[in-house]
């Protein structure tokens, strides 16, 4: 192992670069199982699923962001589709629907990548861009563009969608939801409208994440399986339900994996995700920004 | 602006216990009326009925308002809210993991409300300083009695024009009970609000109400003014043990 300061700025450099992406992956969880309580382990293959869609607008000649952005409606519907099915045939029956929850979205997730495979091939996918595959030289550093889309892509839903829970009265509602749904009724508000319309702003954003993942790295029908455990680490380590704390985690995660990476080598990269998972309910379950 | 509340031979209950055996109440426009009566003998339940959170399997509910009459056994929860009707429900059920704030902004969810968002906001934060100086606290880690009055000053955030309190003494020490009695009345008078209060404190319930009912083991077994509860010495000791 040698160790420089040069390497060690390098490493922290990508790692927040590295840390961004990992937000803007996550933050679609962070509503659909952060507030609503959801155990949506199909979150990263729906992502894959946006990949896949980008991949076929931005082969018609579409920019991939441009793509990402027109495919949020449509995912917000998907959103909508989903979530209602898991509410009619398992919500709505109470007690044990965590557990049967997390079949169903294990099901949810292997009907997506095996579609894929059925309709693109096990072959990895790529998408291109003037700003994929060239870099922004800084000083003595190289910086892939395509980092810094992941790095605008994961401010930008951060901050959106804080706004959104913040500052208007169906975000509110969001944030209330899973903490007591006949108070919210109370409030006049429909718990099972908000979960569904929550559910549907989760998936839409998964559609643009789902984008710049394949701008980032080319994708495969199973990378799904790669992101359950980092997109999980980081819901719980930012605190149920906190974007900002999203953002926060994301970036320890992605600093955490960078130096990892560059000084004990790629093998134990897959490692620190679960290990900071494991640090994070043990010594600080509610999370960073957890309240 | 004429209000009227009329609950008539209600039957309700879970399952195979029935909490409600014919039961009728009426309330006027500005009117305070106190449903009296120890725990498990239906004053929730006759609440959640006027919610829509319990259906009644017998009888009606009806609200008539500015002219048209609602039958509030049909509609949903969030229908009965969008008519003007606010519960403050037992146990406080605030949502303990947001603010202050965001419990009061929540409480002016329905449409109507949204309008007169921050005058109202205004005047709770006047009624109750205690809001305003820890409006970017977590609700649920005030005490027992600001909480209590978080979820007095959430109810009217929806601009209700007709308000249930639950049990708004549970939990509360003697000083607080009082002081949270005196404050439906003045928010009662400032607000033009008609109010029906489930309450098991008979001697504060009393100090507020214009009339009361008295309601045990899911039958209404008296019914009157305040004089005349305060005279029936024998329900008084029997029923409410304060004689």
């Amino acid at each position: 192992m040698i160790f420089s300061l040069d390497l060690l700025t390098e490493a922290l450099l990508f790692g927040v670069l590295l840390g961004c992406f990992y937000a803007a992956v996550s933050i679609g969880l962070s509503v659909s199982f952060g507030l609503l309580d959801v155990p949506h382990v199909a979150h990263p293959a729906v992502m894959v699923l946006g990949s896949y869609c980008t991949y076929l607008l931005a082969s018609q000649g579409l920019d991939p962001i441009v793509a990402g952005v027109v495919l949020m409606p449509a995912f917000f519907v998907l959103g909508i589709l989903i979530y209602r099915f898991y509410y009619e045939s398992f919500e709505k029956r109470g007690t044990d629907a965590g557990v049967r929850g997390l079949a169903f979205f294990f099901g949810v997730a292997f009907i997506i990548e095996i579609g894929l495979i059925l309709a693109f091939g096990v072959d990895q996918r790529s998408v291109s861009a003037a700003y994929i595959g060239s870099s922004w030289a800084l000083g003595e550093y190289r910086i892939p563009y395509r980092m810094l889309v992941a790095f605008g892509v994961a401010l930008v839903l951060t901050f959106g969608l804080t706004v959104y829970l913040s500052k208007t009265f169906t975000g509110r509602a969001i944030k209330a939801v899973a903490q007591d749904e006949p108070a919210l009724r109370l409030m006049g508000a429909n718990p099972v409208r908000i979960k569904q319309w929550a559910f549907g702003i989760a998936t839409g954003v998964s559609a643009l994440a789902g984008a710049m993942l394949i701008i980032v790295n080319p994708v495969e029908p199973a990378l799904d399986r790669l992101y359950i455990g980092r997109t999980f680490c980081v819901v719980v380590l930012a605190g149920l339900g906190s974007m900002t704390g999203t953002l926060a985690a994301g970036l320890i995660l992605g600093i955490a994996e960078s130096i990892v990476l560059m000084f004990l080598g790629a093998s134990w990269a897959p490692a620190v995700a679960f290990g900071l998972l494991l640090i994070a309910l043990g010594v600080r379950p509610q999370g960073l920004f957890g309240r | 602006m004429a209000l009227e509340l009329s609950v008539k031979g209600i039957e309700a209950g879970y399952a195979a216990v029935r909490a409600l055996h014919g039961v009728s109440l009426d309330i006027g426009q500005g009117e305070t009326v106190a449903l009296l009566g120890t725990n498990g003998n239906g004053k929730s339940t006759l609440m959640k009925c006027v919610m829509g959170m319990v259906r009644p399997t017998k009888g009606s509910v009806t609200l008539a308002i500015d002219g048209k009459t609602h039958d509030l056994t049909r509609l949903s929860t969030e229908e009965i809210v969008n008519l003007g009707v606010a519960m403050v429900p037992e146990g406080r059920r605030l949502f303990p993991k947001l603010t202050v704030e965001e419990n009061l902004l929540l409480g002016a969810f329905r449409p109507l409300a949204r309008t007169e968002i921050s005058r109202n906001l205004a005047f709770c934060f006047e009624a109750f300083p205690v809001l305003a100086e820890r409006r970017r606290q977590l609700a649920g880690s005030m005490s027992g009695g600001q909480q209590q009055m978080l979820a007095i000053a959430r109810a009217l955030m929806s601009a209700p024009k007709l308000l249930l309190v639950d049990e708004p003494s549970v939990g509360l020490a003697p000083i607080l009970v009082s002081h949270t009695i005196t404050k439906i009345k003045e928010l009662k008078d400032q607000y033009g609000l008609t109010v029906l209060m489930a309450e098991q404190n008979f001697h504060q319930a009393i100090r507020i109400a214009d009339r009361g009912y008295i309601i045990v083991h899911g039958e209404i077994v008296f019914e009157g003014d305040v004089k005349a509860l305060e005279q029936n010495e024998l329900v008084r000791s029997y029923y409410l043990g304060t004689g």
